[in-house]
């Protein structure tokens, strides 16, 4: 389901459900920050993303190819995870000599989310051949791919990456022919995006020209920290505030869809009620926290599983193929990221990583790690919203500071909420080509 | 026997072991898609400007009349629980997970190279099995007690077997009788029949007992009638394959594309509070709002 075409039905669904609350008309959403770590529309923005009315032209047909790889390193297949043995990525040739795109998926996302099609339409409209993957944080890729199964490591994951894409390169249909590779990605696949590029500056196996990050953080731990604090704010610890969330969305729904004229809940109601049932800023707060805590319970499964931590896995007893995993989908709801980088993350990288230290593990975390290449190479391009709530001022600064006329900075988005839109798309498409020469925000 | 088991188990083992397996997906559409969600977002956005001028209005005396007719509002403590009940939790997992098997090595396949059929004749077939569903949703309006609704399936049906020569187009459509299918599990909610346990029905998907038996009873109403003769016979098989293919190419799910393996937790708990939303609906229906006197007709 798209969700770029709920932005405007927020305001019909505002109004019809204060057609049921007898005919009162709802006091104005509150200008400011309700949780002091975003605005009102960057909120808004971040949860409906683009209006479709301001997507850029799209082509009318984009050939598709579902390639599921087995990759020669894949570690055997835990049973409970015995859907994802293989990896799997989309691919989108062009008929003719092109450059290929490499795309990568955003915090536990696959490789063909609205997101990615609405890049890939794009891309492909530009002439690109298309190639769109999960992120390293996605189960799928952690199973089929991972060489660790402890994902969010940016160094590691980009290697992950780097050696999947090799792979899936060498796989590609023989008449595909391809005159330059460049890679990008949104959120946490910008970052990956640009480690890749920097481990092949060394490797020299793709031959990646330009590298496009799409609202990247800059310390995944900050950022993560970030959301657990937006989450302890909107939903509290414990179960708790996510069952009083839950009865909130589901009194909504119930109300809404009785005062409706359907037949069933179908996609179109559901478009309406999401923008209907969240109303406040803390809403759609709690909206984001919880998407992100619920990617954050399956990376920490597989983490666990993987590493042996026995947080909600006994290593002795690991889940057989139709156990329960009701307790453990409970438990791991109130893990915070910091809890999955105190008890799993940690542990296993101080261990498998020689004199590592936690604070050397955040170090390594924060995209400084390629500073350099970030501030010398003029391959490397960002497009950020300066109200996107996963970074705070300084990291911004680090940005504009260390990419110089090579990022742009668009006042409004929040969060991805402009991915999409004519402006991001003209000035991807500019930088990805090579002819980006800066420009006013 | 012995050999038609062995290509099965070959096919839901998943039979290819090389490194890369192509699928040959149906194109893309953007922007006609998202000419589409243009509309939609039109078409909210006019409502909105509707209900806002609605709510804009002083409440007047007919407000006040109205307020009894409006059922009570469903609050947030009347939510239910967050644990979903299932004590058949075992085998429906067990089914889920054959449901995937065998969706990955047949149905998606077969519905992938269906959705390369000119999109008249999938429109076609797709139009042909809602009309023949038609005669169902008739007797389970009737059944429900709601006339209005089974006369509107009854003209849609009588229109679309003969304009719409035999079903093939959904000519309806155009004079506002919009498809609006049931079946006997909703007939079932309507009497008061609480939606039971979870279960997942094997190739069909997720459901609830009540769902269970709706969906028999509709397959034996549907061979008790028997149009045409086309329920019975080889040719009912042909009928049912076709039926599958074509629903299943209409459904955008695809299992484990979370690759979470909380997958079956998720689906079950969304599909059943689906239901029981659905269920506070059927029973207290509101006041459809083109109908309440407060709404001046036109709005």
């Amino acid at each position: 389901m798209s969700p770029r075409f709920l932005f405007p039905s927020i305001a019909c669904l505002i109004c019809a459900s204060a057609l049921a609350d007898d005919l009162k008309i709802p006091p104005p959403a509150a200008p400011g920050p309700a949780t002091g770590l975003a605005d009102s529309a960057a909120l808004r923005a971040t949860v409906f993303g683009t209006p479709a009315k301001d997507i850029a032209p799209l082509p009318d047909k984009v050939p598709l190819l579902e390639m599921d790889l087995k990759l020669p390193w894949a570690r055997p297949v835990p049973a409970v995870f015995w859907f994802d043995r293989r990896l799997r990525v989309w691919f989108s040739a062009k008929d003719k000599p092109a450059p290929l795109a490499i795309v990568i998926s955003g915090t536990g996302s696959d490789g063909n989310t609205a997101k990615l099609s609405t890049l890939r339409a794009v891309l492909y409209g530009a002439g690109y051949h298309v190639l769109t993957m999960p992120s390293p944080t996605h189960p799928g890729f952690i199973v089929s791919a991972s060489s660790t199964g402890v994902a969010g490591d940016l160094l590691q994951d980009g290697r992950d990456l780097y050696a999947a894409m090799g792979e899936i390169v060498a796989h590609l249909p023989r008449k595909v022919r391809i005159t330059d590779v460049d890679v990008l990605g949104y959120s946490l696949g910008g970052a990956n995006a640009a480690i890749v590029k920097s481990i092949d500056a060394s490797e020299h196996k793709l031959h990646i020209h330009r590298a496009l990050m799409i609202n990247p953080p800059v310390s995944l731990f900050a950022t993560v920290g970030r959301l657990d604090k937006l989450y302890a704010i909107t939903l509290g610890n414990g179960d708790a505030g996510i069952e009083q969330f839950y009865q909130q969305l589901y009194a909504a729904l119930a109300n809404l869809y009785r005062e409706s004229d359907r037949v069933e809940i179908d996609e179109d109601f559901l478009l309406g009620a999401a923008a209907s049932v969240l109303k406040t800023d803390a809403q759609f707060s709690a909206a984001i926290a919880l998407t992100f805590r619920l990617a954050l319970s399956n990376v920490f499964f597989a983490g666990d599983l993987y590493s042996g931590a026995g947080v909600v896995i006994d290593p002795q007893h690991p889940p057989k193929v139709g156990d329960s995993l009701e307790e453990a989908a409970r438990v791991l709801r109130s893990k915070t990221f910091a809890e999955y980088f105190t008890r799993i993350f940690a542990p296993y990288y101080l261990a498998h990583r020689p004199n590592s230290t936690v604070e050397s593990l955040i170090a390594q975390n924060r995209l400084d790690v390629i500073g350099d290449p970030l501030r010398d190479d003029p391959d490397y391009y960002a497009q950020t919203n300066s109200d996107d709530l996963i970074l705070d001022s300084a990291e911004l600064a680090w940005l504009k500071k260390t990419l110089g006329s090579r990022i742009v900075v668009y006042d409004h988005g929040g969060h991805l909420g402009n991915l999409g839109d004519r402006q991001q798309v003209a000035d991807m498409l500019e930088m990805l080509a090579g002819r980006w020469r800066g420009g006013a925000p | 026997m012995r050999r038609w088991a062995s290509w099965l188990a070959l096919l839901l083992g998943g039979c290819a072991s090389q490194t890369v397996q192509f699928h040959r997906l149906p194109p893309e559409t953007p922007a006609a898609d998202n000419a589409a969600d243009i509309a939609k977002e039109e078409t909210l956005m006019a409502a909105a400007a509707t209900v806002a001028k609605m709510a804009s209005r002083e409440p007047t005396a007919g407000a006040e009349s109205a307020k009894p007719e409006l059922p009570p509002r469903v609050m947030p403590a009347d939510a239910p629980p967050l644990t979903t009940y299932d004590p058949w939790g075992r085998l429906n997992r067990f089914t889920y997970r054959f449901n995937a098997r065998f969706d990955e090595a047949v149905f998606v396949p077969v519905a992938d190279g269906y959705r390369h059929l000119p999109s008249p004749a999938r429109t076609g077939v797709h139009n042909f099995f809602g009309n023949l569903a038609e005669i169902d949703s008739i007797i389970n309006y009737t059944l429900q007690g709601r006339l209005g609704r089974g006369v509107r399936s009854l003209g849609r049906f009588a229109v679309n077997s003969t304009l719409g020569i035999g079903g093939l187009f959904d000519v309806a459509v155009k004079w506002q009788l919009v498809r609006a299918p049931t079946g006997f599990g909703t007939t079932l909610a309507k009497w008061g029949m609480h939606p039971g346990p979870f279960l997942v029905i094997p190739l069909y998907g997720p459901s609830t007992l009540r769902g269970g038996i709706g969906l028999a009873a509709d397959y034996g109403t549907s061979y008790l009638i028997n149009v045409a003769d086309l329920y019975r016979g080889a040719q009912s098989w042909a009928l049912g394959t076709v039926n599958a293919v074509d629903q299943r190419a209409n459904i955008d799910f695809r299992y484990y594309s979370t690759g979470s393996p909380f997958e079956y937790e998720t689906i079950r708990f969304l599909f059943v509070r689906k239901q029981l939303i659905e269920d506070a609906g059927l029973h207290k229906a509101a006041v459809p709002a083109k109908s309440n006197p407060n709404i001046p007709a036109g709005e």
